[in-house]
């Protein structure tokens, strides 16, 4: 088991270094990041001299090296658009993302296999039609379109929740949370609606496509059988048959949604690090974006490694494979 | 000079009377586009940079509303000779610790500024300077690298800060830590800073010892909120009282709605035209693909018939649905430097056909154009409207309006051939924007930095570097006037429309005066009641 860990985390690193080189290649192919910001009266001189100070006058292979002998120390730069050290300016800004993403999650998850699993067990009756039908809603229908009218409901017409931000904040372990204030709550409500919305569609389709399957097995027929209820059968073992590809998707899905849940993040003005990187994007500040797409990658291969051990644990076949 | 002074002061003063009987213990919540990188004033040149540090702290020179320059923390300033400016500074001006303002804090700001300054760098309103001498408290000479006429305007994005509060907060490493956590942040603005977080709310305090008088408003929140239908909806929810840059589609849908007031200011933004001049020009060609043996935008024929082909008319009324003006120069009317002699723009594509043909293209030509996407309100859609309007006339032209991201390093590099981007006079003056764009690019000079057209007229250059030494503003103005003929009649930079911007409030709750330079200030928006 170790070696394995061991194996996936030396993959990491690989990933992470080609990131880096695609990321400052790609920047630099684009242009110069101050002919973007430089204010239009700036002489010969002041331009040249700014490009310098950035040292982005050197060669990129140098630029580079520069960046890396850096990343060894520990240093992954810092932002010239804030003048703040790059990680310090995306962990002030995780807590909002994270907090928005794991509410959003969860709720879908719960929410979605319950919904998915009665949908596949009795899949003629009416709600479960229902509930398909509106799975097909969720899927089709585009996330900013979702958050605005979301938005012109509750918050304009009806007037019953805010429109955007994040409202009042307590500290908790040195660091600011909303969900841990009504203000707060009531903030993150809706974004919070707007990014559960497509994954609830996903999660539905998924437990009831995998419930339908398992319920027509000589499993579930011995367990009928064998005068198992019905609500022990459907907990027991539908659940748990099912939970593998659920859990594949959860995985895939928490790490996606924890580096690009820019949309919603920018329809409610939510200020977290999918807006922090789109905004980078448009600058062209390569510290923050290198930096970020290199956690984010960090971050994809620790949600995987999570998957894959926690396969181990509700599966015994893998477990004896992965011994 | 003097009675403008009078009267400006005079209306600043019944001003703060009026609002000091309104004022009532009041909050106003204002939902912004873009908000400050860094509390540091001199960390960057941007405008919502500039715009957030209005609030805590105060320029020596003051840009109105106009943008033509009013007395600031200096209530006079006068050029001793051709490299010395002196300014006589306000006294009894305190800053929000209550110690008392003086030259130190102004030389020690000017200073500060090429050590601490981010790539959108603020060195530009300090790079005439040579030495900075206090005389006595009150007063204080700037020595310049030259005859300097534009330092006045120049300062007047040159934030004063402490030099007591900001004394170990002036490195790059310490600036942003010092400024944005609140030790150094210390100013003698209309409020005091309580909290700021990037990206995110800036929270204010009024700060009642403030030489124009108290606030209107005892708490000033400024939410950051980037997406326009976002800021819109949270205004209609009422979680904020004012927003700035209402989209055109959403101005038409406001115009129904009596539960929110629209306010229609004249930007200071032109979109400007521009044709490369350089005797071979890479996205021109013919129309069968072939190249053409010289570069049509250089024969002035063609330039007039692509001046021509231009409806600006249609384009202000249909385009931007209304909330733009047709334009004639690069700056509005009324700038220091603006001439009243330019003709209006006229449309005529027969005409426009028929000196094509003249020029040896009865066939027309083919073009790619080249414009911004997301820098403006409207970039894209006057881009696109200028591809019809010159595929009418034999011009045929392919659009493409792509991110400033790509743009400007783009054109900087100079590979497009015609291309069109906003340009704002911000400082109120021609200078900054002739200087710029119609001297031809040399260094010597400290001119034509932003010429990428590689275009040149003796003329415009004498009469621009004649005008960057003349101290005295009213030949300097003449100067000025006649180089922006000689560069409109060019037709090198067409300019297209000036842009209008949109604010809006709850409905009857608020007054304020539009600027030309789109800041929306809290100090500014009073009451209404």
């Amino acid at each position: 088991m170790l070696g394995f860990i061991i194996q996936r985390l030396l993959q990491a690193s690989l990933v992470m270094a080609v990131m880096s080189v695609i990321v400052f290649v790609g920047v630099y192919a684009i242009g110069n990041p101050i002919e973007i910001v430089i204010p239009p009266d700036a002489t010969q001189e002041i331009r040249a001299e700014t490009i310098k100070r950035f040292g982005l006058d050197l060669p990129l292979w140098q630029q580079y090296f520069i960046f890396l002998s850096n990343l060894v120390q520990g240093d992954f730069g810092r932002s010239f658009i804030y003048n703040t050290p790059v990680l310090e300016l995306i962990a002030g800004r995780l807590p909002a993302t994270l907090e928005l993403v794991l509410i959003s999650i969860l709720t879908a998850t719960l929410l979605g296999v319950s919904l998915g699993v009665y949908a596949g067990y009795r899949p003629h009756s009416w709600l479960a039609r229902t509930i398909m039908a509106l799975s097909v809603l969720g899927f089709s229908v585009p996330s900013f379109w979702v958050g605005l009218i979301l938005i012109l409901t509750f918050a304009v017409n009806l007037g019953w929740l805010p429109a955007g931000g994040r409202g009042e904040v307590i500290a908790f372990l040195g660091v600011d949370w909303s969900f841990l204030t009504p203000d707060g709550l009531a903030h993150i409500l809706l974004p919070a609606l707007n990014l559960a919305f497509f994954k609830l569609a996903m999660m539905i389709r998924l437990a009831r496509a995998g419930t339908r399957e398992i319920m027509l097995t000589d499993t579930i027929k011995f367990a009928r059988a064998a005068g198992i209820s019905e609500g022990r059968i459907l907990r027991r073992h539908v659940l748990k048959l099912i939970a593998i590809p659920i859990i594949t998707v959860f995985g895939l899905e928490l790490g996606s949604t924890l580096a690009f849940a820019v949309v919603t993040e920018t329809i409610f003005s939510w200020p977290g690090v999918g807006k922090l990187i789109i905004d980078s994007i448009t600058v062209l500040d390569r510290p923050v974006m290198v930096a970020y797409l290199i956690l984010t990658a960090l971050l994809f291969v620790l949600i995987n490694l999570t998957v894959d051990l926690v396969y181990a644990l509700i599966d015994p076949r893998m477990r004896a494979r992965g011994a | 000079m003097n009675t403008r002074r009078l009267l400006a002061s005079a209306a600043i003063a019944l001003g703060v009377a009026l609002s000091a009987e309104l004022s009532v213990a009041q909050t106003l919540t204002m939902g912004v586009r873009g908000g400050p990188e860094s509390l540091d004033p001199h960390y960057s040149a941007l405008g919502s940079h500039a715009e957030a540090a209005k609030h805590i702290y105060d320029t020596l020179v003051w840009s109105g509303d106009d943008l033509q320059i009013e007395p600031g923390l200096a209530t006079s300033w006068t050029a001793l000779d051709d490299t010395t400016w002196e300014f006589k500074l306000r006294e009894g001006v305190k800053f929000h610790d209550g110690s008392d303002f003086d030259a130190e804090d102004v030389k020690f700001s000017i200073e500060r500024i090429p050590v601490v300054s981010g790539p959108t760098t603020t060195t530009i309103y300090v790079r005439r300077v040579a030495a900075v001498e206090i005389v006595d408290p009150h007063t204080i000479h700037i020595k310049t690298d030259g005859p300097a006429a534009t330092l006045p305007y120049d300062f007047v994005r040159l934030f004063i800060v402490s030099s007591d509060a900001a004394k170990d907060y002036s490195t790059p490493e310490t600036a942003a830590a010092g400024f944005n956590g609140g030790p150094a942040a210390v100013g003698t603005g209309p409020y005091k800073l309580v909290s700021w977080e990037p990206k995110g709310d800036l929270v204010l305090e009024r700060f009642d010892g403030y030489w124009r008088g108290k606030g209107p408003w005892e708490k000033v929140i400024r939410k950051e909120m980037p997406n326009d239908s976002s800021r819109l909806a949270a205004l209609k929810a009422g979680q904020v009282d004012v927003i700035n840059y209402v989209s055109s589609v959403d101005y038409l849908a406001l115009q129904r709605d009596s539960s929110v007031d629209a306010i229609v200011g004249d930007s200071v933004y032109i979109m400007n035209l521009q044709l490369d001049q350089r005797a071979d020009t890479p996205l021109v060609r013919a129309k069968d693909g072939s190249k053409l043996d010289k570069n049509p935008l250089r024969d002035a024929k063609v330039r007039e018939a692509i001046d021509l082909a231009i409806d600006r008319r249609s384009m202000v009324d249909i385009v931007l649905e209304g909330l733009g003006k047709p334009a004639n120069q690069m700056m509005p009317p009324g700038f220091f430097g603006s001439s009243d002699k330019i003709a209006t723009p006229e449309y005529n594509p027969e005409r426009a056909r028929k000196l094509l043909a003249d020029a040896g293209y009865p066939e027309g030509f083919e073009i790619d154009l080249y414009c911004t996407s997301d820098r403006l309100p409207g970039d894209a859609a006057i881009c696109q409207g200028l591809g019809q309007m010159f595929t009418q006339v034999g011009i045929k032209t392919n659009v493409n309006a792509i991110s400033k991201t790509v743009y400007f390093p783009a054109q900087a590099r100079l590979e497009y051939s015609v291309f069109m981007n906003g340009w704002g006079t911000l400082t109120g003056e021609a200078s900054y924007t002739l200087g710029s764009l119609a001297h031809s690019n040399d260094p010597e000079v400290k001119m034509g930095a932003y010429n990428r057209i590689e275009y040149k007229n003796e003329t415009v250059d004498k009469l621009l570097e004649e005008g960057a030494k003349t101290l005295d503003p009213e030949p300097r103005r003449k100067l000025y006037e006649q180089a922006m003929v000689e560069t409109m009649a060019d037709r090198v930079y067409i300019s297209v429309v000036q842009l209008q911007t949109v604010w809006a409030s709850k409905a009857n709750s608020v007054i304020f005066q539009p600027r030309f330079d789109e800041d929306t200030l809290a100090f500014f928006i009073k009451p209404k009641s």
